[in-house]
């Protein structure tokens, strides 16, 4: 299948920074890409270069077959982005904002108006439609730069941080709309800090941090590969007495890992793991057995340190 | 896809933009636009007029008038595209939803300039009609205002968006004011004439836009046509030529950085 993305050892610097460490990766047509990583890991720099917004340090990439890079209109004419900032105009209300920037792909007015009318119905704003953005929710901001950037028929969505802010009721909304979209073929490029989310949507992911990429696949080969596919969670557990729990098992396969202070034992085959710990007289009498997500994935590569 | 990529197209919805904000607060804006030059003209004009008489041959009020309309013209320019756009790049990430969006630095500069033309326009006419009910209107020559209204607001709209585009600050949009917009509103021919001048005063004045745009506005209003304005027409020209591009590249660089 056809890459819509195709990056080659891409860098970005700023000045003797580099934010972008030379990655490689492609998305194929019609998936949904995740691009996951900690606060600073270079995620909204590739997406600037991706949306002809940055120029490329060095490396090559290609966006929808063309060279990316400041000012390719034929890139920026088939992308809908939803950009980290809301970038909302805060002196014209949802609808004039949405209509715009429909205008300014090129929109006839009509046009304009009943694809805005379509996509605040369908992200239930119309009644916040003739507010001003300043007045609006967090949230319904967010909505509405949802909205703004489907208004061009994109053929490749760029979404960083679709989601930061929005209710449960509004996120599902939204994971719906994902799902419409790529049923008719649009490819999703999708950033976002809820691993939920990640798995759900992405149909392949890559990890970055420090701008380089640590790791890659899809969200179940990620799980079992990194981790495994079951976890046993032990809450406020005492270091001591988790280091002699971790001891006991050296010999299954098991990746511990602690998360805060609880700790985490995965493994694809958790009775074997359970059973030697009941010989050993070591099972909590409390703990949690349950499916390893991507959350754990993430916080096994990443680190459990804060950033910046 | 009936999607409409004329560059122009681009250019007039960055105009669409402003209009679409502007009709929302444009009672309070035409109020602050004029209270100044009103309040210069009646009380410089009538006030320090009784004293003064004439200036130049004329009444000091009649001299002053269209030379306040020129300062208007520029005021509403420059504020706007100092402190607007000011706001536009750095706190609203208004251009870079247009850059987003697949509009080019050159297209949304050629939208504010098109607005601004406007603006001018706006204000500036609105300013003659003041002059017309004072009485302070001599000519039918005034009819072609307009004209040179349009280019000064496109003149003005350059140096003003490129300072906007490189200050890191408001505080820094006020030097702007401080050190260019105020001395030319004080020296470029608006109170008195710059015969009597020192000539290296002079010289200088003459490098400065609003003195021609004086020269040619109170011409017209007063209906003292004479061949030296063709002078005062081809500066302004060639400002416009000259200023038009300096923002151009800043902004390139702020939103594609
Ligand atoms: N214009 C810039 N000049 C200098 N450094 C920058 C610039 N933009 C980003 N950086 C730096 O590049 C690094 C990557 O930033 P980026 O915004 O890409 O991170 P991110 O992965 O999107 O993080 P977050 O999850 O917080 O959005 C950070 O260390 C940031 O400080
Ligand atoms: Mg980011």
């Amino acid at each position: 299948m056809a890459q819509v993305i195709e990056a080659e050892h891409l860098v970005k610097r700023y000045g003797d920074f580099e934010a972008v460490h030379g990655i490689d990766f492609s998305v194929s047509e019609g998936a949904c890409f995740g691009l996951l990583g900690p606060n600073g890991a270079g995620k909204s720099t590739t997406i600037r270069m991706i949306c002809c917004l940055a120029e490329v340090s060095s490396g090559r990439l290609t966006v929808l077959g063309h060279e990316a890079h400041p000012g390719n209109l034929t890139i920026k004419r088939q992308l809908g982005v939803v950009s980290q900032e809301d970038y909302l105009d805060p002196s014209l209300t949802v609808r004039e904002n949405v209509e715009l920037h429909g205008r300014f792909y090129g929109m006839g007015y009509r046009e304009a108006k009943s694809r805005a009318q379509e996509l605040l119905v369908f992200l239930q704003l119309e009644e916040k439609g003739s507010e001003q953005v300043r007045s609006l929710s967090g949230g319904m901001r967010r909505r509405a730069v949802i909205a703004r950037a489907l208004m061009g028929r994109p053929r490749l969505l760029i979404l960083d941080e679709p989601t930061t802010g929005l209710d449960p009721q509004a996120r599902i909304l939204v994971w719906r709309k994902i799902r419409e979209l790529k049923q008719e073929g649009v490819t999703i490029l999708l950033t976002t800090h809820y691993m939920d989310e990640a798995q759900r949507l992405a149909d392949d992911l890559v990890v970055i941090d420090h701008g380089t990429i640590l790791e890659r696949g899809t969200p179940g080969d990620l799980i079992n590969r990194v981790v495994g596919t079951e976890c046993l969670e032990i809450a406020e557990c005492d270091p001591g007495y988790g280091q002699s729990l971790v001891d006991s098992i050296q010999l299954l396969q098991v990746v511990s890992d602690w998360q805060g202070d609880s700790l985490m034992l995965f493994s694809s085959d958790m009775d074997p793991v359970i059973a030697r710990l009941q010989e050993e007289k070591l099972l909590p009498t409390q703990y949690y057995r349950r499916r390893a997500s991507l959350e754990d994935v993430f916080l096994r590569l990443t680190g459990r340190d804060l950033r910046e | 896809m009936t999607a409409n990529q004329r560059w122009s197209h681009g250019a007039l919805m960055v105009f669409r933009r402003n209009f679409l904000a502007w009709v929302k607060y444009y009672k309070s804006s035409i109020l602050l636009n004029f209270g100044e030059p009103l309040t210069n003209l009646l009380a410089l004009g009538f006030g320090l007029g009784a004293y003064v008489a004439t200036m130049a041959g004329v009444p000091f009020v009649d001299f002053i008038g269209p030379g306040l309309l020129a300062v208007t013209a520029m005021n509403a320019v420059t504020f706007d595209m100092t402190f607007e756009a000011y706001d536009r790049l750095n706190e609203n990430g208004i251009y870079q939803a247009m850059i987003t969006a697949p509009l080019t630095v050159p297209q949304i500069v050629a939208g504010e300039y098109l607005w601004e033309a406007f603006r001018s326009l706006l204000y500036g006419s609105v300013f003659l009609f003041v002059l017309l009910l004072l009485g302070l209107v001599h000519s039918w020559w005034a009819l072609l205002v307009p004209l040179p209204l349009v280019v000064t607001g496109i003149m003005f709209s350059g140096p003003a968006l490129l300072v906007a585009a490189r200050a890191r600050n408001h505080e820094q949009l006020f030097y702007y004011f401080t050190l260019v917009i105020t001395p030319m509103f004080m020296f470029s021919g608006v109170f008195f004439p710059i015969a009597r001048l020192p000539l290296l005063v002079r010289d200088i004045i003459i490098l400065t836009p609003l003195f021609h745009v004086v020269n040619v506005v109170r011409a017209l209003v007063l209906g003292h046509l004479y061949g030296g304005l063709l002078w005062d027409v081809a500066w302004i020209i060639g400002y416009v030529a000259l200023f038009s591009w300096l923002p151009i590249r800043t902004l390139k660089r702020r939103l594609t950085g």
